[in-house]
């Protein structure tokens, strides 16, 4: 009985993951004909190719754009679940609308909305003009910077939403003692509210570090394509450069990474569970 | 040569729109209308289009299925690389495809395109001479050149008084408000040519050279765009950009009089977009008769006045309507301008050096 009801379930992760998933890991050891295609054959010259320094400066730079991106919105994500998690809750429903609300708007042209925004001209740019922050006319677009913002803006949400959910409960007199007890603003946190949080903190963590891995559009829309994510290789490889099983094999390593990351964030989160019980 | 990534030189809302309509399009099924899959002939009263967004007018197609009675599905891509993954899927049948020229090499070669029947064909000597028997496709066995344009650059006079050369693009004076085309074969247009060499160029050495050049380039650009690169130049934000000739170059040059686009004294190159008939296509009469109906110059005006494209139809200039596009350089380049400007053609073996070259461009 159990396993006819599980069958349905059972079907879609088998076809819509698994083969996928093996099909591509199939092509990552082929060999490419002369235009791209998977020629068939077991070679390990792709993962070869990958070992050269250009391509492993690829990964680099995208695993530290995504440690960075990850601890500005962990950072970020803890203050502003904090300030909802201390509303009323009628309040809070309301202000998590407003940050759900751009989701229902196409990524694509949020992106470009931060183009307007960044240019010169614009708002951002206007404002550092008016306070003499910046003399004349600075370019914030395209830059890595811009690159930055974009990262930071679009999985913030996904930051959020974990930490808020692990802070939600929270009974606001546990930090009304903890300050009656003599502990500071930091102390309340550090000792008292983080700790409770961490769990979300840890699964927000998760979910801004592995996404940001295979990010493209914004490094090419905001960062003027100058620097590559792993994510704009994997497209490069499978459309400019018509490499195929390469990037396959890119695809693969990339998929190593996330499931190496899941594994430290896991342990982490075993580890805690056993601090706490 | 075009964008992979992201359509060349069209606004953000018309991409968004292209994929959306790809979608749906994509979605709709092709029936079972063709009778026979005979590719000497044979087929319904249908005709399965797969062509670059934009590039063959609405106006165009509701014209031929009145005069013809036949139903045609056209889906649109915004690159070869979508098509060519498209067709050899073979989870498509199309009847028709309009692949750039060095995809129309490419698609020989996987032998997903079939020779076409020239006894079928009437109105070939309507083209223009340079899209009669060209490099990629001598005697047009496989392909009929529909539009066509070209990749040079685009620069504006407030910031730079003039300019002839691609060295305008590697000039440190206007480092920050350059930029190149985010595409691979596009960049290698500029760097083998300043460098000295030919654009077609496969040459490990020579591509080697073009891969320091655009490295060192790297260094003076605001950074790489195929999108909004027009805008930026009208507003004085770009300086000058590496730029495709088309409807978004060609609607910034007219209105600004300070932006002018130019093919550069090395060469520069051209493309262009053509109608093949796949392998095992189900509606080969339809095609054909598609294909004779876009040869005809009044109909090939059409690409001109309702597409904002260059016809390569010669015989067409006298039916366009619009006759100011035809000296808009970002339209139609002159003669002159093009006369050493070459077909950009499959690099084949010679890939590996542009994707080694490119990545290290890239990750410089």
């Amino acid at each position: 009985m159990t396993t006819a009801l599980l069958a349905p379930a059972g079907l879609t992760v088998v076809g819509l993951v698994l083969v996928p998933l093996l099909l591509v890991v199939r092509n990552s050891f082929a060999s490419a004909d002369s235009y791209g295609g998977i020629q068939g054959g077991f070679t390990l010259a792709n993962y070869q190719d990958l070992l050269d320094p250009i391509y492993l400066k690829v990964f680099g730079y995208s695993l530290g754009m995504a440690g960075l991106n990850t601890m500005v919105c962990l950072v970020l994500g803890y203050v502003v679940s904090y300030y909802l998690a201390s509303r009323p809750p009628q309040r809070q429903m309301l202000l998590l609308l407003l940050i759900i609300l751009p989701f229902w708007t196409d990524f694509l042209v949020r992106t470009f909305a931060w183009i307007n925004l960044l240019s010169p001209g614009g708002p951002v740019n206007s404002l550092t003009d008016a306070i003499g922050f910046t003399d004349g006319p600075s370019q914030w677009i395209p830059s890595q910077g811009a690159s930055f913002i974009g990262l930071v803006y679009a999985f913030l949400p996904t930051a959020i939403f974990p930490i808020y959910a692990s802070l939600r409960g929270v009974d606001n007199s546990l930090g009304e003692a903890a300050r009656d007890l003599g502990c500071g603003w930091w102390r309340v946190h550090s000792r008292v509210l983080l700790p409770i949080a961490r769990p979300g903190m840890l699964a927000a963590a998760l979910l801004t570090f592995i996404p940001t891995l295979g990010v493209f559009v914004i490094p090419v829309l905001l960062g003027g394509g100058r620097d590559q994510l792993v994510g704009n290789l994997i497209v490069t490889l499978y459309t400019e450069f018509r490499n195929q099983p390469m990037g396959a094999a890119a695809s693969v390593v990339l998929l190593l990474l996330m499931v190496a990351s899941m594994a430290v964030f896991g342990l982490a989160a075993r580890r805690l569970r056993r601090k706490t019980a | 040569m075009k964008g992979t990534l992201v359509m060349r030189g069209r606004t953000l809302r018309r991409t968004v729109l292209a994929a959306s309509i790809a979608t749906v399009t994509a979605l709709v099924a092709t029936g079972c209308g063709g009778s026979d899959s005979d590719s000497a002939g044979g087929g319904g009263k249908e005709l399965n289009i797969y062509a670059w967004a934009g590039e063959i007018p609405e106006t165009v197609v509701k014209r031929f299925e009145k005069e013809t009675g036949i139903k045609v599905t056209l889906d649109t891509f915004d690159s070869n690389e979508t098509m060519t993954a498209k067709l050899s899927s073979g989870s498509a049948a199309y009847d028709l495809i309009e692949p750039s020229q060095y995809s129309v090499q490419q698609l020989i070669g996987q032998q997903l395109i079939q020779p076409l029947d020239h006894s079928r064909i009437k109105g070939l000597d309507n083209l223009a001479e340079k899209f009669r028997d060209p490099s990629y496709d001598k005697g047009n066995k496989y392909s009929i050149p529909w539009i066509w344009g070209t990749t040079g650059f685009a620069y504006n006079d407030k910031c730079i008084p003039s300019a002839t050369s691609w060295k305008t693009l590697f000039d440190e004076k206007y480092k920050g408000k350059v930029y190149m085309l985010d595409n691979m074969l596009a960049a290698y247009i500029a760097g083998l040519q300043v460098t000295g060499s030919r654009a077609t160029s496969t040459d490990e050495g020579e591509i080697k050279k073009a891969t320091e050049a655009l490295t060192d380039q790297k260094k003076i650009l605001a950074g790489y765009n195929s999108t909004n690169y027009p805008q930026l130049l009208s507003t004085g934000q770009a300086c000058a950009a590496e730029a495709w000739s088309g409807t978004a170059m060609a609607k910034v040059v007219a209105a600004n009089p300070n932006v002018h686009y130019v093919i550069p004294e090395e060469g520069g190159s051209i493309w262009t977009d053509g109608l093949s008939i796949p392998k095992g296509a189900k509606n080969t009469d339809s095609a054909y008769q598609f294909i004779n109906y876009l040869l005809k110059p009044e109909i090939a005006a059409m690409a001109t006045d309702d597409g904002g494209s260059a016809s390569a139809n010669a015989k067409a200039r006298d039916f366009i309507k619009d006759k100011k596009t035809l000296e808009n350089p970002a339209i139609y380049a002159s003669d002159e301008a093009i006369a050493k400007a070459d077909f950009l053609l499959d690099p084949g073996k010679a890939m590996k050096h542009f994707q080694q070259g490119w990545t290290k461009v890239k990750a410089s």
